[in-house]
């Protein structure tokens, strides 16, 4: 039955070409727009890391003395001091937890040929790519002690191997990082994060590093930092050992818990590591605070989906609107014209319900048709954004989700629209129709 | 006046082709004059004026890391030869460049204690006495830096001097004053020796864009960015000349960034060109499909009629009667539609600014929408009114 209702449906419509095409062009557009802003927002708003977002937990502090104020709405800086990242990494209760910063340096080899080149690096204690499920090619993280004595070891990505030596497999090959010589002991598979979720202080959909070295270099060689550097009172800092002792904060911190007791007991730990401090005179406050916030909270606490793409995906919607009711109009008068052939129909025995979902059919044939157009113009949508915006590359795509949601809401789109036209053919009785004739 | 009383009956027996209508009308007037309103608020931003000479200013930055060498002798060395290029007119080393997002920003106060005295959050912004003419900023009350004042290399001590932004000087010492005031930050104190009105800080969108603060130093720092200021048709030129030049000097470091002052700015509102173009793409398409609505339903109200228009002319009502009425039951039909939209636009447009970041919704921008509509409406209906008013008497009579 559904495939004569097909047969029909595909049959009107080359009947009336022109109200047709109409049709699929108003559904089209409406679904271009809004596929093209709902891809852009829903890869903004993925779960960048979804299989361990709940496990993971970005920490802060909060160190500011009481009568200081944050950017954060509740007042708790984004990164921790060096002194507090230092010490809940040396000191952790738990094997899964990372301290972290991003720098960078002149990348080039020992080559007469190779020009040096800017990189970002990640300086980081040695969990981050068992946190973050990064994959190694070849070798692995450099040890326990190679970290303690700050060794100049590095890992890189492959992408950057294939840059710097033209192969992957360069483990015991040496790059200079600035003036610095590193022994490469790891390379990693390429990993790209939609977000950078682990470090959203400059652009969050910048590309994650792809360099990476121990978080003791900070100390031994005075790396400084290539994202944010926040004072909040004033203070004396004239070197760099008064500048790592200091209440600035600079630095990520990220735990993975397996079990909410995990949870609850470290947090304790935190409590006390800050009862501690206040003792020294730091976190001057009456009550101590400290969050844990998961990949989605911290996500949605550094408003990573901005307010204007929420804005176009609502604007969009009410557009997709305006199409059904202009496809309802149109449809109505396609349907209103065609009634002497329903009523053909009823009158030789077609049920009321036959012609209705005949009609919806034909309707939901309509928005198939116009979901192949609005994918279409979403592509050079998006493609337009790529080119407007620098970093979207990954986020303005279609991912697949995407494409197959696209039919749905525009067979949906277009049902509501045809319910009514339908209903209205359906009820009319046969004899109005077959009189005039 | 006559002609409304067989308008609204008709209306009364075609429900859903007005109903319709109506909906459409609404949601577009409310769509578009927010949609509009976000636009001209964005455009206004983009446009603001940010004091710099943005069509003859290069920056760029210098990542040394050969620690051999005397980074303040080679950048000397540096500025002195790019000074020799055609067309440079100023080079000079800042802490940060104005309007692209990046910097350091401090918490200046009228007292050594923050907790005291009156506070503010401002960017602050250093280079030699040569940073005002260099940016092309106008000090507009007191006086420009002079060599003096200008401490080489911060470990000796901080600037005693600084020039500020009318902002600034508002927001701590009140509407108009400053000049000549103490401001501190911790222990260190600069006397405020200039104000400027028109300045934008290196965040132009965020809540300090207006804040800033000059300081007379001169840092040479392994990651140091530098602004050149060029004649206007010579920058191209002279852009391109810098990277090679400098690397010629001297090796052990990598140029960068080499970017014109316009084009950073771009970078930075590409966020909102983007929006406005979004935005914009909406609004037109929307355009499109509702007049393709009008011009439609019309069509079809009006096919639906054609006895009861014939068989109206046949008892003797004319063309232009026809016509007129039509179009009287489009304006109807519009100005319905209309006043609920503005219900709507207003209503959106507070939900928007509750929730999101969004400028309240103009007035002007609602009633720009509104006759825009009208005008649509009124075309896409001239063409269905012509054709149901040629409809000939006859058709009243036939087939019956």
């Amino acid at each position: 039955m559904l495939l004569h209702y097909c047969d029909l449906a595909w049959r009107n419509i080359k009947q009336t070409p022109f109200v047709s095409m109409l049709m699929i062009i108003a559904i089209g557009i409406g679904i271009g727009v809004t596929m093209t802003t709902l891809s852009v927002y829903h890869m903004m708003s993925a779960d960048p890391i979804a299989h361990k977002s709940d496990k993971l937990h970005a920490v802060q502090l909060q160190v500011l003395d009481d009568g200081y104020t944050w950017r954060t709405e509740d007042d708790v800086p984004l990164q921790l001091t060096y002194p507090d990242a230092k010490y809940l990494l040396e000191n952790s209760p738990l094997e899964k937890r990372v301290a972290m910063l991003k720098s960078g340096a002149a990348v080039h080899i020992d080559r007469p040929d190779s020009v040096p080149f800017i990189e970002g690096l990640r300086v980081t204690s040695r969990h981050f790519f068992e946190l973050f499920d990064v994959p190694f090619l070849h070798g692995n993280v450099w040890s326990e002690s190679q970290s303690k004595q700050a060794a100049l070891v590095v890992v890189i990505s492959e992408g950057l191997a294939n840059k710097l030596f033209g192969k992957t497999d360069v483990l015991g090959e040496s790059i200079y990082l600035g003036e610095r010589l590193h022994e490469v002991v790891g390379v990693t598979k390429t990993w790209l994060p939609t977000v950078k979720f682990y470090d959203v202080n400059n652009d969050p959909f910048e590309a994650s590093e792809q360099v990476f070295v121990p978080f003791t270099h900070i100390e031994a060689y005075k790396l400084p930092s290539w994202g944010n550097t926040n004072g909040w009172k004033s203070e004396d800092i004239n070197s760099f050992e008064d500048f790592l002792n200091s209440e600035t904060v600079w630095l990520q911190f990220w735990v993975e818990f397996d079990s909410e007791s995990q949870k609850r007991m470290y947090g304790q730990f935190v409590l006390d590591y800050m009862t501690e401090q206040q003792k020294l005179g730091r976190f001057n406050r009456k009550e101590l605070d400290y969050n844990l916030k998961t990949v989605p909270q911290w996500l949605k606490y550094n408003y990573v989906v901005s307010s204007d793409n929420k804005i176009l995906v609502g604007l969009s919607f009410m557009f997709l609107a305006v199409c059904v009711a202009n496809i309802l109009g149109l449809l109505l008068a396609k349907f209103m014209k065609r009634a002497p052939d329903a009523g053909v129909r009823r009158a030789l025995g077609a049920s009321k319900t036959q012609i209705f979902s005949q009609h919806l059919v034909e309707v939901a044939l309509l928005g198939l048709l116009g979901s192949i157009v609005g994918v279409l113009l979403a592509q050079v949508g998006l493609a337009g954004i790529r080119g407007t915006m620098s970093g979207y590359d990954l986020i303005a795509i279609m991912d697949w989700k995407m494409l197959l949601i696209a039919p749905v809401i525009s067979i949906l789109a277009c049902l509501i629209a045809g319910l009514f036209p339908a209903w209205v053919v359906c009820k009319t009785s046969p004899a109005t129709h077959l009189k005039v004739q | 006046m006559s002609e409304i009383k067989p308008i609204l009956s008709a209306l009364k027996r075609s429900k859903t082709g007005a109903i319709l209508l109506v909906l459409q009308i609404a949601i577009t007037l409310a769509l578009v004059s927010n949609a509009m309103s976000i636009v001209f608020d964005r455009l206004d931003k983009m446009t603001q004026q940010t004091g710099y000479d943005e069509q003859s200013i290069i920056s760029y930055l210098v990542v040394t890391y050969d620690k051999r060498i005397d980074k303040a002798k080679q950048f000397d060395e540096d500025i002195q030869k790019l000074k020799e290029l055609p067309g440079v007119i100023e080079a000079l080393a800042v802490s940060s460049v104005p309007l692209t997002r990046s910097g350091g920003s401090w918490m200046l106060s009228t007292d050594p204690d923050d907790l005291k005295g009156k506070s503010v959050d401002s960017g602050y912004l250093y280079g030699n006495h040569t940073l005002v003419g260099a940016l092309g900023l106008k000090v507009t009350e007191g006086r420009d830096f002079t060599e003096n004042d200008v401490v080489y290399d911060r470990k000796k001590e901080y600037p005693t001097v600084a020039i500020v932004s009318r902002a600034v000087a508002n927001a701590l010492f009140g509407e108009g004053k400053g000049l000549n005031e103490t401001i501190y930050s911790g222990n260190n104190a600069a006397k405020v020796i200039g104000i400027i009105d028109t300045i934008k800080s290196q965040w132009p969108k965020s809540n300090i864009a207006d804040n800033l603060v000059l300081l007379p130093l001169q840092d040479s720092t392994a990651y140091q960015k530098f602004v050149v200021k060029t004649t206007e048709h010579q920058r191209a030129e002279v852009m391109n000349k810098i990277e090679p030049l400098l690397l010629e000097l001297s090796r052990g470091r990598v140029v960068m960034d080499v970017k014109a002052l316009d084009k950073s700015k771009a970078d930075t509102y590409a966020s909102d060109r983007l929006m406005i173009k979004m935005l914009i793409s909406i609004v037109v398409f929307l355009g499109i499909i509702t007049a393709l609505g009008i011009f439609g339903l019309t069509h079809f109200n009006i096919s639906k009629r054609t006895k009861q228009i014939g068989t109206r002319r046949a008892l003797g009502a004319r063309k232009s009667t026809i016509f007129k009425h039509f179009l009287l039951e489009n304006m109807v039909v519009t100005s319905l539609g209309m006043l609920i939209g503005v219900i709507g636009a207003l209503l959106l447009g507070r939900k928007l600014m509750g929730v999101y970041d969004v400028p309240p919704l103009e007035n002007m921008s609602i009633l720009l929408t509104a006759i825009s509509m009208i005008v649509m409406s009124l075309i896409a209906v001239l063409v269905p009114a012509q054709r149901a008013a040629n409809i000939s008497p006859s058709v009243a009579t036939r087939s019956i």
